[in-house]
């Protein structure tokens, strides 16, 4: 019933934002691709996210955002919301919105390579750039690069939602979400603690 | 009659010390780099725990371990200055050399001084990782006595010797050793030790510490083949390390290495060896460990994997089929030919800058 309502509440909002963008457009203030118009409601014009309702896509990858979508498309990432958002993707529309918000810009935050700090008094900080191998869980940044940036299939976790990273890894947790080589990052989350998921979530939401 | 005599040999020198992998050459290799030495896997095996960085103490001796780190995990700073590719050293001494099967520091500083026929001499730590720096790293290894290796020596050694001392329930700091003692490797009689340390295990088994170098894998079954490696690296390495094979940097920095091409390990580092890359993917990849590839597997795509041209072998003097006889045949692809091109004949530069 919940879900019910909140899916539709979400239609709505996607449909003024639908309409809205299609006035911006209209207007000649932002070139918009039509296949990224329904996506601005919840993930903003400049993609720099509307939380709740959707995450920053500025600083992701065309890569990523593109194999993301294919990846809701097939259903190995399951999201009430995401998965009939991405199937309206047809043709080249893949394509273009992964084109149009790559390109946005994301925030500044200074990379900090790994190997210039020895000792981390902060746990979090320390499972980010050393990992915990007694347990087998290798630094987050060895794949998600320095300060978390993201590249190429990697999403950058840097200025990422709190609220979004926490419900990615517990989606990882619980299976809903899929689709990495070799279940390579199922294997990091599972060995996460509900407290370390969210102490990781909100240490690279607030990297600056 | 000479033959079961060298058999028995054979069997007397398993039972005294653990057996080399029959891979590895019998005859002295003119480098610095000696092989790896490689043994199975023993089921339940405890290995050293070195103690947390954060023990690591302050002052002068304390600030080398930590250099020592830094220039481990970031090995990038040295660019052009001693290295030549985008490897830092972490990329297959996996957790900063502490992980134990990934050729841990601590296991390679108790192995250290290793006597070496070819030199008549006996080869250091710090003349073993000049080995690194010539080979993995495709540099110019910094001089003897240098701040960098002084430094990367205190850090195996303190890594190597405080998982010592809490094995042996000695408590307090690890001892500060000067610079001199400290890059000749504790492979030897006059290494200073606690009494209590010294007494509990002899120089030789400290220098085979379980988890030294990577577990060696039985042979395949079938002869290693590059091209059922292909789909190996397809399904399981691309992901993190390429379609090309070049790895992938964010912010400039490679922490998903290049395995080949111009900026990984050159022609004579270890591991360009199909052997000795085996060892290593088995047990240490894909990263993390998520699945385990099968024996096959592991050989075909180390086959895959060193069957492209990479940065030449320092020791060539410029004919490749010279080079190859002196030094290799050696379960690797120097100088065989591979999809029509002999592999050595196109070979990258040695230590080219960066930019």
């Amino acid at each position: 019933m919940n879900i019910k309502i909140k899916t539709l509440a979400t239609g709505l909002t996607l449909l003024s934002g639908y309409a809205m963008a299609s006035v911006a457009l209209a207007a000649g203030a932002t070139a918009i691709p039509q296949a990224a118009q329904l996506c601005v409601s919840c993930h903003g014009v400049e993609g720099q996210g509307v939380e709740p309702l959707g995450p920053r896509l500025a600083g992701l990858s065309k890569q990523y955002i593109s194999t993301q979508l294919q990846h809701f498309q097939a259903g190995v990432r399951q999201n009430a919301t995401m998965m009939p958002m991405a199937m309206t993707l047809q043709g080249d529309g893949i394509e273009q919105v992964s084109s149009y918000f790559s390109a946005k810009p994301a925030n500044e935050v200074k990379p900090v390579i790994r190997g210039e700090q020895v000792v981390f008094n902060d746990d979090t900080a320390r499972l980010a750039y050393q990992g915990d191998w007694s347990r087998g869980l290798p630094a987050c940044v060895t794949c998600h690069g320095p300060s978390g940036l993201g590249g190429g299939l990697f999403p950058r976790l840097a200025g990422q939602q709190a609220s979004y990273i926490k419900t990615q890894l517990l989606a990882w947790q619980s299976g809903t979400r899929k689709g990495d080589v070799d279940g390579m990052m199922a294997n990091v989350a599972n060995k996460l603690t509900a407290a370390e998921v969210d102490a990781l979530a909100n240490y690279f939401a607030n990297l600056k | 009659m000479k033959y079961s005599a060298m058999l028995l040999l054979a069997a007397m020198g398993s039972l005294t010390v653990q057996a080399h992998a029959e891979t590895e050459p019998v005859q002295e290799r003119p480098d610095k780099q000696a092989p790896l030495p490689s043994f199975p896997k023993v089921a339940d095996q405890t290995y050293l725990v070195p103690r947390p960085l954060s023990a690591i103490p302050e002052g002068a001796f304390g600030d080398k371990v930590r250099l020592g780190y830094q220039l481990f995990v970031n090995t990038q700073q040295l660019r052009d200055k001693y290295v030549g590719n985008e490897l830092n050293c972490t990329n297959c001494h996996m957790d900063a050399g502490r992980k134990a099967n990934a050729s841990p520091l601590w296991g390679a500083y108790f192995a250290y001084p290793a006597y070496r026929k070819k030199d008549n001499k006996v080869s250091s730590f710090e003349e073993r990782i000049q080995g690194c720096f010539n080979y993995s790293m495709n540099g110019k290894a910094p001089a003897s006595g240098s701040s960098e290796l002084v430094a990367l020596s205190a850090y195996a050694y303190w890594l190597g010797m405080g998982g010592l001392m809490d094995e042996a329930n000695i408590s307090g700091p690890v001892p500060e050793l000067s610079d001199a003692e400290l890059v000749k490797g504790a492979k030897r009689e006059d290494f200073p030790l606690p009494e209590a340390l010294a007494k509990a295990m002899t120089v030789e088994q400290r220098a085979n510490l379980p988890g030294r170098g990577y577990p060696e894998i039985p042979k395949p079954e079938q002869a290693y083949s590059p091209e059922r490696g292909k789909a190996v690296y397809v399904a399981h390495c691309q992901t993190c390390h390429g379609v090309d094979g070049q790895g992938q940097a964010i912010a400039g920095v490679y922490t998903l290495p290049p395995l080949w091409g111009p900026q990984s390990y050159n022609w004579g580092a270890g591991m360009h060896r199909v052997n000795t890359a085996a060892f290593f993917i088995y047990e240490n990849m894909p990263f993390g460990k998520s699945m385990q590839l099968t024996n096959q597997q592991a050989w075909d795509v180390a086959a895959y994997i060193n069957s492209h041209e990479r940065p030449q072998d320092p020791r060539s003097k410029g004919d490749v089929k010279q080079a190859q006889e002196k030094f290799h045949n050696d379960s690797d692809y120097y100088g065989v030919e591979v999809d029509g091109k002999v592999l050595g004949t196109e070979a990258y530069p040695i230590f080219p800058k960066k930019s």
